[in-house]
């Protein structure tokens, strides 16, 4: 099947349309024209009748009798001739006619009433005729009286030049016609190129658009042509879309591949360093272990990654399998009591605040929220120093519930802080051994949060410790979660 | 030789450290951050400088800068995570004079080492020759014409150091610098038993080819 063409179907329609207009024009001005023609045809032979009548005299002689005088007849014009005629009193008694005139050839047809034309063929030509009667007779017998003959004339008239008359204007508007449509398809099809060419230009300007580069240059032409605007912008704002989701995955697995490389490159180190000569037992034990350890470590780190990616997936299909109305008091409490051996082991003691009175229950999935609260659980135990504290509160807030994790620890600086949830970033930019994790937790609570309508923010002053508030939308028993807050920091 | 390693992986550094103590036999020191390592670099003699880019405390591109903005000129190995050109371009700029990728190869970590060392002390091949005796610094075997002299680990790395300085003074404070790591205190009277060793096994004639300035050090005479 052919491809639909807009610039065809534009031509198609605009020369349909003035095909009809010039035949229409056509067609009315050969019956205007026809009219006129005949209607002057007509009017000639008339005055002919009329002049045939006022040959029509009184003789000189003491008693006067009508006589037809040919010789007072002034020469017939040129397209009537060569005509014939008759004349006869309204007793048929003969008057003059013409010398061509032949009664076996010519006859009167009975016409209707105020009909006096008709048409005829003589010698294979077409030619009228006009028939008038009760003509008076314009002489008089003597001066003071009137003629009680009246006259009846018949008058014949070749057609040809009238025809060759008509054929003439016929083909004149005809060819005119064809001219202007030969000269209208031009500047239609000029006018449709020129036109179109906007589109055509965009998608020249769209054909610039590759993985490497992402910017749409859409023409002058085509930004200023009003039907293609919401073209352009809606090609503008997909690409945009487009090109963040493109760049974050390729930043996600360039930070990905980096992350992996340090945990790759000791156990490597380990083995090799290992092989470079015979070693004791002991030795190898050490070099396992040691490795057993950095395998343990890339397994968290590819973990870490799946469930970002997951958590992620979610917040942008909006779709949750298993809710449940949680209690958050609750909720914290569990995570709290699970991390409880790290936070032993770095010596920090945790406290949960909570109006037990409140309504604080969400509708999530309990496992997601217990990983938003150890992430963040161990992100404050990671920046305290030993023997610190971290407050966990949770308050309802309006339609919303806000759960704040709070640490006397070293805190972000200021410039940081914009950056804590973004993956693989860590509050210093040089990485911590001490502290450890990747950098991961944060952006997986976010991204956790995101996907119940929730938003994560953190407040923080370098020496006095951070706060990172979570809000996720309260469960008003079945009511849908309300949009989700922008995230202030 | 003595080489330090900044590097904050504790294993990554250890295992390092060990390649370097055993295939190239150098005396190695490890630090665990950007400030301790800065510290120790200006502080101490060095041959080779082994420098991790992520770091806690002072990161390792700011380390670099400021050891050559205070004229630091001992070869420095950069280890970086990164593979774009443009790190390169930049960890090259800011006075490294060479990089491997983790994870990298330590067999090619070591013989990299080894070059920047040889080039440090402006040699362009592994082997070094004083008056007939050839010491291939690539293998740590010592000849003279086809004999092949025994050396142990430490009598061999005595006259590694002394032949990259041949004709200068070395005294016997700056061996010990290089040869053992930050505790080399504790080994100061063994250079006299290394040396004797030495002069014992290359049956060092008149006149000698290890020459003893008294109280000020050693020289390697061609």
């Amino acid at each position: 099947m052919a491809k639909s063409s807009i610039r065809r179907r534009l031509m198609v329609s605009v020369l349909a349309t003035q095909v009809i207009l010039a035949v229409t024009v056509v067609l009315l001005a050969n019956y205007l024209m026809h009219r006129q023609l005949r209607d002057s045809f007509d009017a000639g032979m008339q005055n002919r009748v009329v002049s045939l009548a006022a040959a029509v005299r009184y003789t000189e002689d003491s008693s006067p009798v009508l006589k037809f005088f040919p010789e007072s007849l002034p020469p017939p014009l040129h397209h009537l001739f060569p005509d014939f005629y008759r004349i006869t009193d309204q007793h048929g008694q003969l008057l003059g006619a013409s010398p061509n005139w032949r009664d076996d050839l010519i006859s009167v047809p009975t016409l209707p009433p105020d009909h006096h034309y008709w048409q005829l063929t003589l010698h294979n030509r077409l030619f009228r005729g006009i028939c008038l009667t009760n003509l008076p007779v314009i002489d008089a017998p003597e001066p003071g009286m009137r003629s009680t003959t009246t006259l009846t004339v018949v008058y014949v008239a070749p057609m040809n030049e009238l025809r060759q008359h008509e054929v003439h204007v016929a083909v004149m508007t005809l060819a005119g016609s064809v001219v202007l449509l030969i000269l209208a398809t031009l500047t239609v099809f000029w006018a449709i190129r020129k036109g179109l060419s906007p589109l055509a230009e965009l998608a020249e300007g769209a054909k610039g658009v590759s993985a490497a580069n992402w910017h749409l240059a859409p023409p002058a032409a085509a930004a200023h042509t009003e039907e293609l605007v919401p073209l352009v912008t809606a090609m503008e704002t997909m690409l945009a879309t487009l090109h963040r989701a493109f760049t974050s995955q390729r930043e996600f697995l360039a930070n990905a591949a980096h992350e992996l490389k340090t945990p790759v490159a000791v156990l490597k180190s380990t083995m090799q360093s290992t092989r470079q000569r015979p070693r004791t037992p002991a030795e190898y034990e050490t070099a396992m272990d040691g490795a057993l350890e950095d395998i343990a470590r890339l397994e968290k780190l590819i973990h870490s990654m799946l469930r970002l990616a997951r958590a992620e997936q979610a917040a942008m299909d909006g779709t949750k399998s298993s809710y449940h109305s949680v209690d958050l008091r609750n909720s914290c409490e569990q995570a709290m009591e699970r991390i409880k051996p790290l936070a032993d082991a770095n010596g920090i003691t945790m406290e949960l605040a909570a109006a037990s009175q409140e309504e604080a229950s969400v509708l999530a999935d309990p496992e997601d929220l217990d990983l938003i609260w150890s992430n963040l659980l161990e992100n404050a135990i990671r920046y305290s120093d030993r023997g610190a504290h971290v407050l966990v509160s949770v308050a309802g807030e309006g339609d919303t519930i806000v759960v704040a994790v709070r640490d006397w620890g070293t805190g972000i600086p200021a410039a940081d802080l914009p950056y804590i949830f973004d993956r693989f970033r860590r509050a210093d930019t040089s990485r911590t051994r001490s502290t450890g994790g990747y950098g991961l937790g944060l952006a997986i609570a976010k991204a956790m949060a995101e996907s119940y309508h929730g938003s994560i923010a953190a407040r923080s002053a370098t020496g006095a410790g951070t706060i990172l508030f979570v809000r996720l939308p309260k469960n008003n028993n079945g009511h849908s979660p309300s949009v989700p807050g922008d995230i202030e920091v | 030789m003595r080489v330090l390693v900044i590097e904050d992986e504790l294993r990554l550094a250890e295992n390092v450290a060990r390649s370097l103590r055993e295939s190239a036999g150098y005396a190695v020191d490890c630090a665990h951050d950007g400030q301790e390592g800065l510290h120790m670099a200006q502080s101490s003699e060095y041959d080779l400088v082994i420098l991790d880019l992520m770091l806690p405390g002072l990161d390792g591109i700011t380390v670099l800068r400021s050891l050559r903005a205070g004229g630091f000129i001992t070869p420095v190995l950069v280890l970086t995570a990164r593979d774009e050109k443009e790190s390169a371009v930049e960890l090259l700029n800011a006075g490294a004079d060479d990089y491997v990728t983790k994870p990298f190869d330590l067999g090619e970590f070591i013989a990299r080492s080894k070059a920047l060392i040889r080039r440090g002390k402006g040699k362009a091949t592994a082997m070094l020759k004083v008056r007939g005796l050839e010491i291939n610094t690539a293998d740590h075997t010592v000849h003279r014409g086809k004999k092949i002299i025994v050396l142990t680990p430490m009598e061999y790395r005595v006259l590694e150091y002394l032949a990259h300085r041949k004709g200068e003074l070395v005294s016997k404070t700056e061996l010990l610098e290089h040869l053992y790591d930050f505790n080399w205190e504790r080994f100061s009277n063994v250079i006299e038993v290394y040396v004797a060793g030495l002069r014992r096994k290359l049956d060092d004639r008149e006149p000698s080819l290890i020459q003893t300035a008294r109280g000020q050090g050693y020289m390697l005479r061609d």
